[in-house]
């Protein structure tokens, strides 16, 4: 589709339109703080967001979700799916290059239904970041802007104080932006304009400054297992995987019952999990497969890194730089992390 | 089946854990439709037979006295499995403040004159685990209800349920709370153990720490943690006094 | 409750995608105790084909309200006509507890089989094969004995070691003593503590190593045992000559999705549920976490 330029109150209208039709969420203020949530209002949408607290990777893997209903004395499960459409509002270029590395992890040999449904469901718009967050770094990790990535279904891209360029690459997106009143097509001028936001973001978005290439991550990680970072920066940590749950890219996961008063019927459900988590890697009788810190450190590093890039290709850092903020002990800075292994190498 | 038998006893405390169990509200009458009470003080007219065994105890309360400690191990011999409930009896809580003191300091500014009457008579508070063995603790001050009622019903369905390891910033993450220590506080959460949902997070207040420490708390981290955000490991201690002294 | 359970609503029609987390109902047939530890199960799938699988394989098995874990399979796929299966299981958390409570006629939730298995139909075939077992690192193992005992002359010369920590804890006591007594099977055990009543080796299980004469070369090594057994194992089987290639090992992880998505299980960055249990070791001797 050819891009459209809309007034803001134009979109503000469509939005208050749209709320009372379908699910929206979208970005909203939060304790000082942004966070995704459901949206009744236009008023209420933070499109100069900076950065919200979690990903919008919990409409797809929420933090708890119902896998199965299950009666425990016919011993019988009975699978929930999620099939409510819906409008995801806002989601940053680096958030979606991360939804979009889930979908190749989910949907690559055993496909989860769970994940796949809620995915099917949704309809997302990207948008350009206005507002850079004290601790991105998505520029040096390729992802500071969408031009170049495939699968979202709108791209919103504020070129000027009330005005925004939108642009609809999948038929659901061209349904969506179709309803919006008021658009006229883009100029020349409209679309110069585009091209100096991402200009600009590709400029901007690197808070922290990654001295090599992302590509070069799985080479410098392979030979960098026994480097005394591990233990160095694990020495702080507190274990409390905050790390991985802020990040759009973790998706390991636990499951467990949940039984009902009856006593006999209940819930199987799934959770967000860490492997900084001290029990991560235990198992029955106790034994713990990873129970140091600098190994439970380094494994996270890794997975960003190396292991996620043998199993799908991608690099599963996106550069929004939630775990460098989240982190308490100020430790999970990836960038100065790789900095240093990149240092004690070259 | 015989619906299991349920003692409820305290000890030195404010009854708020009881208090809890109470605000179930219409939970409670799901709670009785599985257990039989047999013995609660705070809601029962009708008290068991002294001697009487039970299923379930849930024991509420700090141990300062050594007649309540004689108590506490004749509840502990009649009772299949034993839960302390909240954070007195699981840490001692607040009641471990005096703990920092000497008796006798402690008693004379309670009790004034009367300090040395022999009924005002006490020791240095301990945790029920500290005096028998404890099969299962529900932290919290106050427990969380909700965390209550899991523990129950997993107890009734063969499976003694699992204490969270991890510390209270994994509930704050996934309640998408932004961090205490960003607006200058200095918050227990990193080293408190979890299962309260991050409660007093999510209300704009830092972790006062009631449930505990994690296992294995990096105290290590501690003292450069606290530089980092301008304060001293003394600021760090000041705020454990409360639900940790020893 | 979350908003993802209250919009929740199976979808209809008949592409709808099947949950790879929905366990199948099976039925427990028989159950016997084994040690003060374990106790053996065998379980008969709803489903009328039964259980597929061969032997290194396992599967989770689940019961509602308590959980799921997951189990290796300890049955010959050779001598499952019926389509059962058989596991050994040692009460080691709340789900195995639960298990250890059931009865016949018992119905739990599997799903499975899982993971990498044996090569009895590939490598193993005209090998010498010498088979090294640590406690309950037998029960996998004894899939994969039983297959090689079933089809014997596809296969060479067969060893079996076996070391329990004491011989209370020996599993499968009167097909331990088949295997003794079989003319075409080498067998050896040890206890590392003895009691009154055992008159055979005490020691580690590397203790019984030296007298093993391989001819390296058409020599296939199966190891599985606790986690401190493999690297002494492995350092004898350096003496020994025997090529990392020629050496399977079968790893314990907590396999908690079974199919490559939770994380739990990772060495590294292989999932032990899907890129084992079971692993030519020269593919994992680089793999810092692996052994």
């Amino acid at each position: 589709m050819t891009v459209r330029v809309v007034p803001r109150a134009a979109l503000d209208a469509w939005v208050n339109d749209l709320v009372q039709r379908q699910k929206v969420y979208g970005v909203q203020l939060k304790e000082e703080r942004f966070a995704f949530g459901p949206l009744v209002r236009a008023a209420d949408l933070r499109l100069d967001y900076d950065v919200t607290l979690l990903p919008p990777k919990k409409y797809f893997l929420p933090q708890r979700e119902v896998l199965s209903r299950f009666d425990r004395f016919k011993v019988e499960f009975e699978p929930v799916l999620a099939d409510e459409p819906f409008v995801l509002l806002g989601v940053h270029p680096y958030d979606f290059e991360a939804i979009r590395q889930l979908d190749a992890i989910f949907s690559r040999n055993h496909p989860d239904a769970h994940y796949l449904t809620r995915r099917r469901n949704a309809t997302i718009v990207v948008s350009d970041v206005e507002t850079p967050s004290q601790d991105v770094f998505a520029a040096c990790m390729g992802t500071a802007t969408a031009d170049c990535m495939d699968g979202w279904d709108v791209l919103l891209t504020r070129i000027a104080d009330a005005t925004y360029a939108v642009e609809a690459r999948t038929e659901k997106g061209t349904a969506l932006v179709g309803q919006i009143q008021g658009t006229k097509g883009a100029g020349e001028a409209d679309l110069e304009q585009r091209r100096a936001v991402w200009d600009r973001n590709r400029d901007v978005l690197k808070k922290h400054q990654l001295r090599m290439n992302p590509e070069d991550l799985p080479d410098l990680l392979a030979r960098s297992y026994d480097h005394p970072v591990w233990e160095e920066k694990a020495a702080l940590c507190y274990s409390c995987g905050s790390c991985n749950l802020v990040c759009p890219t973790c998706y390991c996961f636990d499951v467990a019952d949940e039984l009902h008063w009856d006593l006999q019927t209940g819930e199987r459900t799934r959770h967000w999990d860490g492997c900084m988590l001290e029990k991560f890697a235990e198992v029955a009788g106790g034994h713990n497969f990873r129970g140091g810190k600098a190994a439970r450190y380094r494994h996270r590093y890794y997975r960003k890194g190396k292991w996620i890039h043998d199993l799908t290709g991608d690099i599963a850092c996106v550069g929004c730089g939630r775990c460098i903020s989240a982190c308490t002990a100020k430790i999970a800075n990836p960038v100065e992390v790789f900095n240093r292994l990149m240092e004690a190498t070259s | 089946m015989r619906k299991p038998r349920i003692g409820i006893f305290d000890f030195a405390c404010c009854e708020g854990c009881q208090l809890q169990i109470v605000n179930l509200e219409e939970e409670i009458l799901d709670l009785l439709g599985v257990v039989t009470p047999v013995e609660w003080r705070e809601a029962m007219s009708d008290q068991a037979e002294k001697g009487e065994s039970f299923d379930i105890a849930l024991v509420e309360g700090s141990i300062t006295r050594e007649e309540d400690a004689e108590r506490l191990r004749e509840i502990r011999a009649r009772a299949k499995f034993l839960i302390a409930l909240g954070a007195c009896a699981t840490i001692g809580g607040v009641n471990k403040l005096k703990n920092n003191f000497g008796m006798n300091d402690v008693k004379e500014t309670v009790y004034g004159e009367a300090a040395d009457m022999p009924h005002l008579e006490t020791m240095p508070t301990k945790a029920l685990h500290e005096v028998v063995q404890v099969d299962y603790m529900v932290h919290g001050c106050p427990i969380e209800a909700a965390e209550l009622a899991h523990v129950v019903r997993t107890l009734l369905a063969g499976k003694t349920p699992t204490l969270p390891a991890y510390p209270v910033c994994v509930e704050c993450k996934l309640k998408e709370n932004a961090c205490r220590f960003e607006f200058g506080e200095i918050c227990l959460g990193p080293i408190t153990r979890a299962g309260c949902g991050a409660r007093c997070p999510s209300e704009g207040s830092w972790c006062f720490g009631c449930r505990g420490l994690v296992d294995d708390p990096n105290t290590q981290a501690a003292r450069e943690v606290m530089a980092h955000y301008g304060k001293t490991i003394d600021d760090l201690r000041g705020k454990m006094l409360l639900f940790n002294s020893k | 409750m979350s908003e993802a359970t209250v919009q929740n609503r199976a979808p209809a029609g008949a592409d709808a995608p099947r949950s790879i987390y929905l366990p199948e109902p099976a039925t427990l047939v028989d159950v016997r105790p084994m040690t003060k530890q374990e106790k053996f199960f065998r379980f008969q799938m709803a489903r009328a084909e039964g259980m597929k699988y061969m032997p290194g394989q396992f599967a989770e098995i689940s019961l509602p309200g308590i959980g799921e874990c997951p189990i290796s399979i300890s049955s010959s796929p050779t001598r499952n006509g019926d389509g059962s299966f058989e596991m050994v299981i040692r009460s080691a958390g709340a789900v195995t507890a639960a298990l250890h409570r059931l009865s016949p006629g018992d119905r739990v939730g599997v799903r499975g089989p899982f993971g990498t298995h044996f090569p009895v139909e590939d490598e193993f075939r005209g090998k010498d094969l010498v088979f090294i077992c640590g406690g309950i690192g037998l029960v996998p193992v004894r899939s994969a004995i039983h297959y090689v005992l079933d089809q014997r002359d596809d296969y060479r010369k067969i060893t079996v070691l076996f070391g329990a920590r004491s011989p209370e804890e020996r599993l499968f006591i009167g097909e331990l003593y088949d295997l003794k007594t079989r003319k075409d099977v080498f067998f050896q055990e040890t206890v590392d503590v003895a009691d009154p009543t055992w008159g055979g080796n005490v020691g580690v299980i590397t203790t019984l190593m030296p007298q093993l004469r391989l001819e390296a070369d058409r020599t296939v090594v199966i190891i599985c045992g606790p986690p401190i057994m493999y690297k002494f194992v492995l350092l004898e089987l350096r003496k020994l000559q025997v090529a990392n290639r020629n050496i399977y090992v079968s790893l314990e992880r907590h396999m908690k999705c079974g199919v490559g998505k939770c994380g739990h299980c990772q060495i590294n960055g292989l999932y032990a549920c899907q890129d084992g249990p079971v692993f030519r070791y020269a593919d994992i001797s680089s793999v810092r976490e692996a052994i």
